[in-house]
């Protein structure tokens, strides 16, 4: 069955062991490739992941003018080949997230391949697999589709990312917000 | 086996030439399941994969349990035994050269020796730790006792569990820090959590507190900070650092004024109401008020919601009991179970968060001043002849109670004591008015020290004994639910380092008490004579054996024989631990923090954990993604405050109590009450928040108040003018 990587912002507690368990992935080199931003320290201890949100039509991809960015089949958009790269970071400008890191001393791009190896096979990516607050889950569409339902944010204060950001993506998120919509049991 | 909805079938990914060892991690309490990645060719371990069939965790680890692994075959790993012939270089790394275990062996006998000859048995003490196997706790507890023959054995869970523990002793009658499985967390109405920075302190908890929220339920945190979790709560009660008893009578006081009381439950279950009753009534929200700093109608709030709560679990950690009234607000809060009946049912109870990997453990089974196996009194005759059996010696051999660990610095520095085996533990970092516990270190005779990384403690020993990772050993712990489970061995240990229960086995053949000890051949055979020794206690151990403890996925205590399957929850049956079968509910008169502010020092100082760093960060800030995440200690400053002082975020001031001082780094930050300023305490040296805190103990558990006490802030650049 078909696994997207979901993000709950609401529940970020900052701790950053997606990005410790990032470099555990066998293909990633030991370097984490994603981050976690403190929204407003010197007010309080809100923290968010940016996450690659697998754009299904990415403009890293687009923008590279080496068509060094390729799109898996199951729609994770990998690093830059390593032969092909020349370095220009096109793609860095072009996401609208600001995801792609570039290495200096290598001259080539680098960014979230969704842990392929795993992902490929249905096993979680790393990041989602350590994930202490469930910020990051590794969900059915099914499943996807009631946490839709559970939290109708309908009240005119939030909006929600559901179904999508700049444009279609395959990591899907939902912005801070979502206990806004929630019954209370007593 | 406990598997809920969080409980997903995932396969682990296994790469070529590597072998998936599964085990759980060397930190917290939560002990959380992970593979250790073990090269089949060298046959080191080099990474980790989530453990998704772990059912308290599913695969989940925080910073720390991720790069666990690489203490291992860390560079700072000490391979040899270290001698220092040069006594005056103490409190330094300096001096030190690589010796024979044989050599090493040989000094120690020959200093343990004339010390005992020319002072006593006595002079010489055993500070130990939890961080370590039940199988090391264990014998740690009979190598003192049996070995040394010495009274002084005490551990940092003093610092750390020992105020939960004597609150649920008086309480409940027994000491489990949770009364229900974890797996229970998320199906509550109604999680009141005092003093848990839960978010950073043990973070994989958090999947299950916030789905309370997600089913509608709530959440109600008392902290002095607005910490991860308190910016979530529906309630947050910002009280003062301290006052966690006045707000806990207070809470109880409007339980029982606005009809919350479970009568029936109280007559059938408890004593003591009619006293507490009476006692709390003074405590009205605006006398509560004024003396915690929370506004009234939120105290109401948070009563009303986990009054009406169906269920609810009252969970606190060090922030109420590092306290010198610690066990008092333990009590204070488990009133609020006891007095509404929302205990001894599957979803309600109360829980600490336990601190060390085997706090739990660690504190029943010797290593404590006046505690036996089985969580035996020693002055009791009757527990100590147990014991005595077990370990074949006579109970005229059994030494008298010791002290609590920060009181044996006392009789260091006053030469009672003068010899130290120090192991599992870094006390000038985690002891606190460190300046004194530092002298007192330096004063002694001869100190020995067992670790794997030279820590800020090492630095004062003449020996230091290279010990293993939780990685190259195997034995059981005992997680924060009272659930034992297994640490299983991934690599062989590297250089010349050996397990302390070997160390212990080979010392004691040394001191000619070998027919003691030298049966003990591997950590099963402890684990063996270790169950036996807790049989008949309350912690009782027996019937967790290794297999079951595999098949189970892990035993919860007491497990008595071999077809008990253990008890994930306490007091079902509604049976308490006193002789009366009765819990206690405990009328308990505030007191106000040891030290409060005055003019001189008005700030109220207090301490805690960050996310990347556990405990005294002897293991922690050698690995480069936590340090490189937070690499120095700062001082949380809120901004209304920091205007008064003329202080800058990111500035360096100068931070001071009466008993020490520190340069730290401003960060300004609203998460914060104005009257309070927070240090994180992982950092040594000159660095080490310990230098400031006060050594206030609690009278019964002896801990001391690392969560309160007066101090001042000053701008550096001032002082230097002057």
């Amino acid at each position: 069955m078909k696994k997207r990587l979901y993000l709950e912002l609401e529940n970020c507690i900052g701790c950053r062991s997606c990005l410790a368990a990032c470099t555990q992935c066998g293909g990633h080199e030991e370097r984490n490739r994603n981050y976690v931003y403190d929204v407003n320290p010197m007010v309080n201890r809100q923290t968010m992941p940016l996450m690659c949100l697998h754009c299904v039509n990415p403009a890293c991809a687009r923008s590279c003018p080496a068509q060094a960015i390729q799109i898996h089949e199951t729609g994770a958009v990998l690093s830059a080949l390593v032969e092909k790269c020349i370095g220009c970071q096109n793609c860095t400008i072009a996401c609208p997230y600001g995801i792609p890191k570039f290495d200096t001393e290598q001259n080539l791009m680098y960014k979230c391949d969704l842990c392929i190896d795993r992902t490929k096979d249905s096993i979680p990516p790393m990041c989602a697999s350590v994930c202490p607050s469930n910020t990051l889950q590794w969900l059915t569409d099914e499943e996807i589709e009631n946490k839709k339902k559970q939290f109708n944010l309908d009240n005119g204060k939030w909006v929600t990312s559901i179904p999508y950001l700049e444009g279609e993506t395959n990591v899907k998120v939902n912005l801070p917000g979502i206990l806004q919509g929630i019954t209370k049991l007593f | 086996m406990q598997r809920d909805k969080f409980f997903k079938e995932v396969e682990n990914v296994i790469h070529p030439n590597e072998t998936l060892v599964k085990t759980h991690c060397a930190y917290c309490g939560m002990q959380c399941g992970m593979n250790l990645r073990v090269n089949r060719a060298t046959n080191k371990i080099i990474g980790v994969e989530p453990r998704y069939d772990w059912p308290v965790t599913v695969g989940k680890m925080c910073p720390k349990g991720v790069t666990a692994y690489q203490q291992t075959n860390h560079d700072d790993r000490i391979l040899k035994p270290l001698i220092r012939d040069d006594a005056s270089l103490k409190g330094t790394k300096e001096g030190f050269r690589e010796a024979s275990w044989n050599e090493a062996y040989d000094l120690i006998v020959k200093k343990f020796s004339e010390l005992q000859n020319k002072y006593g048995k006595d002079s010489l003490s055993v500070f130990s730790g939890v961080s370590m196997t039940n199988e090391k706790c264990y014998l740690t507890g009979k190598f003192a006792r049996v070995a040394l023959g010495t009274r002084y054995i005490d551990y940092n869970g003093r610092f750390c569990m020992s105020s939960a523990a004597g609150g649920f002793l008086r309480s409940f009658g027994v000491d489990r820090g949770s009364t229900l499985p974890w797996t229970d967390i998320h199906e509550t109405d109604c999680l009141f959590i005092a003093g848990s920075n839960t978010a950073e302190c043990h973070p994989t908890s958090m999947f299950r507190v916030w789905n309370v929220q997600e089913r509608g339920g709530y959440i109600i945190v008392v902290d002095p900070r607005e910490t991860p979790i308190a910016r979530r709560a529906d309630v947050h009660l910002d009280l003062k650092p301290g006052t966690d008893l006045a707000l806990a009578n207070g809470i109880l006081n409007l339980l029982i004024q606005k009809g919350y009381a479970d009568k029936e439950f109280i007559n059938n279950h408890t004593n003591g109401f009619e006293e507490t009753k009476e006692l709390v009534k003074e405590f009205t929200p605006e006398y509560t008020s004024e003396l915690t700093g929370v506004a009234p109608e939120k105290i109401i709030r948070a009563a009303e919601i986990y009054g009406k709560a169906p269920n609810a679990v009252v969970m606190f950690a060090r922030g109420i009991e590092q306290q010198h009234k610690g066990v008092d607000n333990v009590s204070g809060y488990t009133n609020m179970a006891l007095v509404t009946g929302k205990i001894g049912r599957p979803k309600s109870g109360v829980a600490t968060f336990t601190g060390q990997g085997n706090g739990q453990g660690g504190r029943e089974h010797g290593q404590k001043a006046d505690l036996l196996p089985g969580y035996r009194k020693i002055t009791n005759p009757k527990h100590v002849e147990e014991v005595c059996k077990v370990w074949k010696i006579t109970p005229e051999e059994m030494p008298q109670p010791g002290v609590s660990a920060y009181e044996m610095f006392e009789l260091m520095e006053q030469k009672t004591i003068r010899g130290l085996y120090l192991l599992c533990s870094n006390p000038a970092v985690s002891a606190p008015n460190l300046n004194f516990v530092r002298s007192a270190m330096k004063n002694l005779d001869f100190m020995l020290c067992s670790d794997f990384y030279l820590s800020e403690s090492a630095e004062f020993a003449d020996v230091i004994l290279p010990s293993v990772t939780w990685s190259e050993d195997e034995g059981t712990v005992t997680n924060l639910e009272g659930r034992i489970i297994k640490i299983n061995k991934a690599q062989e240990p590297i250089g010349e380092s050996k397990p302390d229960w070997q160390i212990q086995v080979e010392l004691a053949e040394r001191l000619g008490r070998g027919k003691y000890f030298s049966y003990l051949k591997t950590a099963k055979d402890i684990a063996d004579e270790f169950r036996l020794a807790s049989k008949g206690g309350y912690a009782d151990y027996y019937g967790a054996t290794w297999d079951k403890i595999d098949k189970q996925d892990g035993v919860f205590w007491p497990c008595k024989d071999e077809n008990d399957k253990g008890t994930p929850h306490m007091f079902l049956d509604k049976k308490f631990y006193h002789a009366d079968g009765k819990a206690k509910i405990c009328a308990l008169p505030y007191r106000p923090p040891a030290e409060e502010p005055d003019e001189k020092y008005p700030l109220r100082l207090t301490t805690g954990r960050v996310v990347y760093h556990y405990l005294s960060g002897n293991q922690t800030r050698r690995i480069q993604f936590l340090r490189d995440m937070c690499p120095e200690p700062y001082v949380e400053v809120h901004p209304e405050t920091a205007k008064i002082y003329n202080m800058e975020h990111e500035e360096r001031v100068r931070l001071f109590t009466r008993r020490g001082e520190a340069i730290y780094k401003v960060k300004i930050t609203e998460a914060i009450r104005k009257d309070t300023v927070f240090v994180p305490y992982h950092f040594g040296h000159e660095q080490s928040i310990n230098l400031l805190t006060i050594a206030a103990l609690d009278p019964i558990s002896r801990m001391p108040e690392y969560k309160a006490c007066a101090a001042q802030l000053e701008k550096v650049e001032i002082k230097k003018v002057q």
